[in-house]
């Protein structure tokens, strides 16, 4: 029989390395890791291991800062390295750079650019540097969590803290759910093997500051998704639960990492 | 972007005026006790934190991160590879005459199997920096070959990937430097890498001869790539030397008569020369052996002179003339002003490389406090 999560999860209701469906894998993360940037971070979500480092917000490489949008307010660069040898087997890459990190890089940078509080840093750059050193699974989730540690450790104001998550369904899930027989499962945090197999989605989440007289009444905290990115084919009638279990796993990451955060001004 | 890619030779020369040039040059050249900015003896390398096998994924890794915040990770993967023998050799192992030949490339290894790449932010990998450190450290590596026949490493590291005569083990080192270039980060790179490979394991081989590889899968039996001192063994210290070692590169300048060893930015931004200088340690005798030397381009060529007063047009007049007079510089065999910076031209006497190459070399000296420093590293 062979190991991948559509034939085996049916049958034991778990996943391949153990989890249930709502599990997510060990998450470990540290701040201040260099001190020579502005702000720094190590992440780890199971075997996914992500250095970030923040340099600024300091005064931007003449000729690109007055470009677009440069006087408006900082400008946020993402530079993302995806380290050879952080698959299994040894990838080469032409150029410095492919196909996957340009995009992570891409999302990243249009995810921080409208997240942080850009106008207090008029004719700035932020610089965010991304080191992924072991790949498996959820690399976008993994670096967006990074990232919004990097930028707490550097002081870089924002409305809340930038969480980030991965769902998924049990099976290929390409035709219309059936209500009364629902036989696929929605699950939280893709490791790589599942990534591969099943379709994969991207949540990330934030919450917005409590401001003025909505401080007091609104104790759940308003939510708001602010990336969202799949590249696999699903049938829409499965995106609304794929949602809601990637949003309860930001929440649940929103938590750990505060608690990471906290920590360390401690110590 | 464009000027930091130009950077090709000793990295950012950082922004000193020509006084500021001058006081540093002056104090570092100072007979026999140069002051550094930092306080540090000649021979003092910067405080560092070291760590291996921090990334399950790979056979070995480290890291290093100096006091000043630059870090760097190395990785290091191994594959094996089918050895693909040359039409040439093939031929002449028909014919029966090259029949050594041939065997001193399936049996020597060869030293593109080694195969190194850093990534530093801010380049792409096939800028001028990365590319001249990576063939930098790796030349050395590969060139180490060890002398003893009875070890494990005849012909060192490339020796070691030889599997059989139709298979061997491709290593790839990658090295991520985490921070901006500070200093020239060749001796950080070199540092971290020589640790990574100390912990690289390799997995144990169980078939025999000829037979396709065939490996155990149990990695608490792996071996490692440089075999280590058991623990068994009485005298630690002895046993250590026997073994064959990745080599270090160690970064060194010369400022007037004196000698400096993990030069800073500054430092380096008045040196009259900076020498590459790859040491490992002799498998037969035990003490160091040197394996290259290269010259890396001095940035204080590119620096702005200073005006001496006499020569300063809104200074004419100001100042007695006999104040400032040219005086012979014994190190550089040229005339200038005490005072004042003059760009160094290149070259180096002689006596001064011998210098280096003895200090790094001596019993006790610095690359023996290295390479002790990097054993004593917990590798588990």
């Amino acid at each position: 029989m062979p190991l991948d999560t559509s034939t085996t999860y049916p049958l034991t209701k778990l996943r391949l390395d153990g989890r249930r469906w709502n599990e997510l894998r060990l998450i470990q993360a540290q701040i201040s890791t260099n001190p020579a940037s502005s702000g720094s971070s190590y992440l780890s979500m199971g075997n996914t291991a992500i250095m970030c480092s923040v340099h600024g917000p300091a005064e931007g490489r003449r000729g690109e800062a007055s470009g677009s949008g440069g006087s408006a307010g900082a400008i946020v660069e993402v530079d993302v390295n995806v380290a050879g040898f952080s698959g299994v087997d040894r990838k080469r890459r032409a150029g410095g750079s492919d196909k996957q990190s340009s995009r992570i890089a891409t999302t990243l940078r249009s995810a921080f650019q409208s997240h942080l509080h850009t106008y207090l840093y008029p004719h700035s750059t932020i610089s965010i540097h991304v080191s992924v050193l072991s790949a498996d699974g959820s690399l976008l989730a993994a670096a967006i969590n990074a990232c919004t540690l990097a930028l707490v450790d550097a002081g870089i104001p924002m409305p809340g803290l930038l969480t980030s998550c991965t769902a998924g369904m049990s099976g290929s899930a390409s035709t219309p759910r059936d209500p009364r027989n629902d036989e696929l499962d929605p699950l939280l945090d893709l490791s790589l093997p599942e990534e591969q197999e099943l379709p994969v989605l991207t949540v990330g989440t934030t919450t917005s500051v409590p401001v003025g007289e909505n401080n007091m009444d609104e104790e759940e905290g308003d939510m708001k998704v602010a990336v969202l990115t799949m590249d696999s084919k699903l049938h829409y009638s499965y995106m609304e639960t794929m949602l809601a279990v990637g949003i309860d796993g930001c929440n649940q990451i929103r938590e750990l990492l505060e608690g990471v955060i906290k920590g360390s001004s401690r110590a | 972007m464009s000027n930091q890619r130009q950077a090709s030779s000793a990295s950012q020369v950082p922004h000193l005026s020509p006084a500021e040039l001058s006081y540093l040059y002056t104090s570092l050249s100072l007979p026999k006790t140069p002051i550094r900015p930092d306080g540090r003896s000649p021979t003092q390398f910067r405080p560092l934190t070291a760590e291996t096998n921090i990334l399950p994924g790979t056979n070995g890794s480290a890291r290093i991160g100096f006091a000043d915040g630059t870090q760097a990770i190395v990785g290091v993967k191994a594959e094996v590879e089918k050895t693909i023998l040359s039409n040439e050799t093939l031929a002449r192992n028909d014919g029966g005459v090259g029949g050594e030949q041939e065997g001193s490339a399936a049996v020597g290894g060869h030293g593109s199997w080694v195969q190194m790449s850093i990534e530093i932010p801010g380049f792409r990998d096939d800028d001028a920096l990365p590319v001249f450190l990576s063939e930098m450290m790796r030349e050395s590596l590969v060139g180490a070959v060890g002398t003893d026949e009875t070890s494990d490493m005849t012909g060192g590291l490339k020796g070691r990937l030889v599997i059989n005569k139709r298979w061997h083990w491709r290593l790839y080192i990658d090295v991520l430097l985490l921070s901006q270039p500070l200093a020239y980060p060749l001796p950080l790179l070199s540092l971290t890498t020589h640790l990574a490979l100390l912990s690289t394991k390799l997995p144990k081989l169980k078939s025999q001869g000829e037979e396709d590889p065939f490996f155990d899968d149990d990695w608490a039996v792996a071996e490692y790539l440089y075999p280590r001192p058991s623990l068994s063994s009485g005298a630690k210290s002895s046993a250590r030397s026997s073994f064959v070692r990745p080599p270090v590169t160690l970064l060194v300048i010369s400022v007037g008569e004196n000698i400096i060893f993990d030069p800073n930015r500054e430092e380096i931004a008045v040196a009259d020369a900076v020498l590459a200088i790859s040491i490992t340690r002799d498998s037969e005798a035990g003490n160091l052996k040197l394996l290259s030397i290269r010259t890396v381009d001095p940035p204080s060529r590119l620096t702005q002179p200073g005006v001496p007063n006499s020569e300063n047009v809104s200074m004419l007049g100001a100042v007695a003339p006999t104040e400032d007079v040219a005086v012979l510089n014994p190190a550089t065999g040229e005339e200038e002003v005490p005072g004042v910076w003059r760009p160094r031209r290149g070259g180096v006497k002689r006596s001064v490389i011998a210098e280096m190459v003895k200090t790094a070399l001596k019993k006790g000296g610095v690359g023996e406090e290295v390479l002790e420093g990097l054993e004593g590293v917990e590798v588990s």
